[in-house]
């Protein structure tokens, strides 16, 4: 009596055989079958043991079985001719869906990779908080964001407001930063622009913080200060636990509690770092930034892209000042590549027949699975395209040369326009010329009968299908009783023409039938 | 022309094997130490090009000894032809397998 870990080992050799016998050609499967058990059969006897285990045995007679399938794979490669593989994969519809999966995997890999495109695609993402305006005043001309004096601001804040339900103030300042706790690692101190910010911008503003810890200002009376992602990277190796540590920022103590996300930032002023502070804290000195968010009375009041406001400063002075929306209107590159989308299927029409040719004008019927898979393939084939042509359209804007966002956007459109015009028509070209019985497209064109003769016969051109199974026949000049693409279907009596011949047969098939 | 064909040293082994008598796929193994997955692919490769053939053991044989029948493989006068001129390309291919051991076995 065989134990039972021998048995389990002889069934998974002898399936290890098996499998390997799948990759060998189904006319010698069997021999070469019967041959590798003999050999294993001896294999075993030398080898194992009968009656203990032992591993390395068992190893050596599953490496001795592992080698099945490289004979299996020579054997395969012997028997089939050279030019078949080859023979079978041109043109068929795996060839088209593998090609254009590659041109789909480039061009993404492409967008993800160009600096421009990603900086396009973060700003498209970044959503700002509806009714915000940065205030600004009415006759500062020389183009330059206005800043305002921290005063005014509170004096702004104090009073009841009938366009405005919250401000939010900034200020940019060159200050030195650096660690603090030793037990994250000795940073050293380095120059940072450190907006000084009152404790509401984010909330106002709708930012996101990423990693973000309460902020307590119990703790020691320390303030708040979020890091923006580059600053977190140069100055903090990007490490997440850094959040709720100790910095020091210019003369005073504070705990970083968050991260702001990549390019979140779109007011004016470069900054590395936030410090949030109490408005009560906000130092008299330099002029700042004021962002406002406008009640639904002071959305009601702007045109265009501002708002015009009169204000009450500190002593009751009256201000002329403008309001002008954070949220400046632009078409994202989705927007643009959905514009061009249309519009190329617009024109499609004007460039090339929509139709995909007659079908049905033969008695030959089609299963559905036929049918299906030509459809299938049409779709898949589109829907390829589409995203070929968002991210073509992205790199070629945004990849190599700054144009300012105006050019850039004229250049996806345009790109997007003619990638998707070019791209359908070829798509519909390429189904016209697909054998709807095997999808792949024919070949070997023929001129078939004289143009002389239009009235009488028709002529044109005749292609064939590789695998023999259909004729497609293509009117010169079309007429009222030959006026699109034909399909001739052939019955199966001509498939040893083509069957297992690869290209060698075509040409005797071609002489054949493309003689008038 | 088979006298013109250059073996690989691989095949050149595998032909002086099966000149020394090794005539089955595992004793060409255990002699030259080569693995199954390069041994038997090219034990297919030297029938394809007719320097080797193969045959199919007697069952009554295999089962007198109550075993599989093997597949042996013999060399083809072009195969003989093709390991002389290996073994003046190769000299040292006679030492590596000599037909001595075969004859022990």
């Amino acid at each position: 009596m065989m134990p039972a870990f021998q048995l389990a080992f002889r069934l998974f050799h002898l399936a290890l055989l098996r499998c390997a016998s799948l990759l060998a050609p189904a006319k010698q499967r069997a021999e070469w079958l019967r041959e590798w058990d003999a050999e294993l059969w001896h294999v075993q006897r030398v080898c194992a043991p009968a009656d203990s285990l032992s591993w390395t045995a068992e190893r050596e007679v599953t490496a001795f079985c592992l080698g099945a399938f490289q004979d299996a794979y020579c054997l395969a490669r012997q028997t089939r001719p050279k030019n078949m593989a080859h023979a079978s994969l041109r043109g068929s519809a795996a060839q088209c869906i593998l090609l254009l999966a590659a041109l789909l995997a480039a061009s993404a890999v492409m967008a993800h990779l160009l600096p421009g495109v990603r900086a396009e695609r973060s700003l498209s993402s970044r959503h700002v908080s509806p009714g915000l305006v940065q205030i600004q005043y009415e006759d500062k001309d020389d183009g330059s964001p206005s800043t305002i004096s921290p005063r005014q601001y509170r004096a702004w804040r104090g009073r009841t407001q009938q366009y405005f339900e919250g401000f939010a103030f900034y200020r940019v300042t060159e200050e030195s930063a650096g660690q603090k706790s030793a037990s994250i690692g000795g940073h050293e101190k380095a120059g940072l622009r450190v907006a000084r910010a009152s404790s509401n911008l984010f909330a106002l503003l709708g930012l996101p913080v990423q990693f973000a810890v309460p902020d307590r200002r119990g703790d020691g009376n320390l303030l708040g200060v979020i890091l923006s992602k580059d600053a977190w990277k140069r100055g903090f190796g990007a490490n997440p636990h850094v959040v709720g540590s100790t910095i020091r920022v210019g003369s005073q103590d504070a705990r970083i509690v968050g991260v702001a996300p990549e390019d979140s930032w779109g007011l004016p002023g470069n900054v590395g770092a936030w410090l949030l502070q109490p408005d009560s804290e906000i130092a008299a000195g330099g002029e700042g930034y004021v962002i406002g968010r406008l009640t639904s009375e002071g959305k009601a009041a702007m045109w265009t892209q501002c708002v015009r406001i009169t204000a009450y400063g500190p002593g009751d002075s009256e201000d002329d000042l403008m309001g002008f929306s954070i949220e400046t209107w632009r078409p994202g590159s989705w927007g643009v590549y959905l514009f061009g989308l249309l519009l190329a299927l617009l024109s499609l029409p004007a460039i090339t027949s929509v139709s995909l040719g007659d079908y049905s004008v033969c008695s030959h019927k089609h299963s559905w699975s036929q049918r299906l898979c030509r459809w299938s393939f049409l779709s898949a084939k589109i829907a390829l395209l589409l995203p070929i042509v968002y991210f073509a359209s992205l790199d070629l804007a945004y990849g190599y040369l700054s144009f300012g966002p105006a050019g850039a956007m004229y250049i996806q459109l345009t790109s997007s326009f003619s990638l998707c015009l070019f791209g359908f028509r070829w798509v519909l070209q390429d189904q016209r010329q697909r054998c709807p019985v095997c999808l792949r497209t024919v070949t070997n064109p023929a001129e078939v009968g004289l143009a002389s003769r239009t009235f009488l016969a028709w002529n044109g051109t005749e292609l064939m299908c590789s695998g023999g199974h259909t004729l497609l026949h293509v009117p010169a000049l079309p007429t009222s009783w030959f006026s699109t693409q034909r399909w001739l279907y052939l019955d199966p009596s001509w498939e040893f023409l083509f069957a297992g011949s690869g290209t060698g047969m075509e040409s005797e098939a071609i002489s054949g039938f493309s003689s008038p | 022309m088979a006298s013109e064909t250059k073996l690989s040293h691989t095949a050149a082994i595998i032909l002086q094997a099966l000149d020394a008598g090794f005539v089955y796929g595992f004793s060409i193994m255990e002699m030259t130490g080569l693995p199954s997955g390069t041994v038997y692919p090219a034990m297919r490769r030297l029938e394809r090009d007719a320097l080797i053939r193969s045959q199919w053991e007697r069952q009554s044989i295999a089962d007198a000894e109550q075993r599989p029948a093997r597949k042996y493989y013999k060399l083809t006068a072009a195969g003989k032809t093709t390991l002389l001129a290996s073994r003046k390309r190769y000299p040292l291919l006679e030492r590596l397998v000599p037909s001595e051991e075969a004859k022990s076995v």
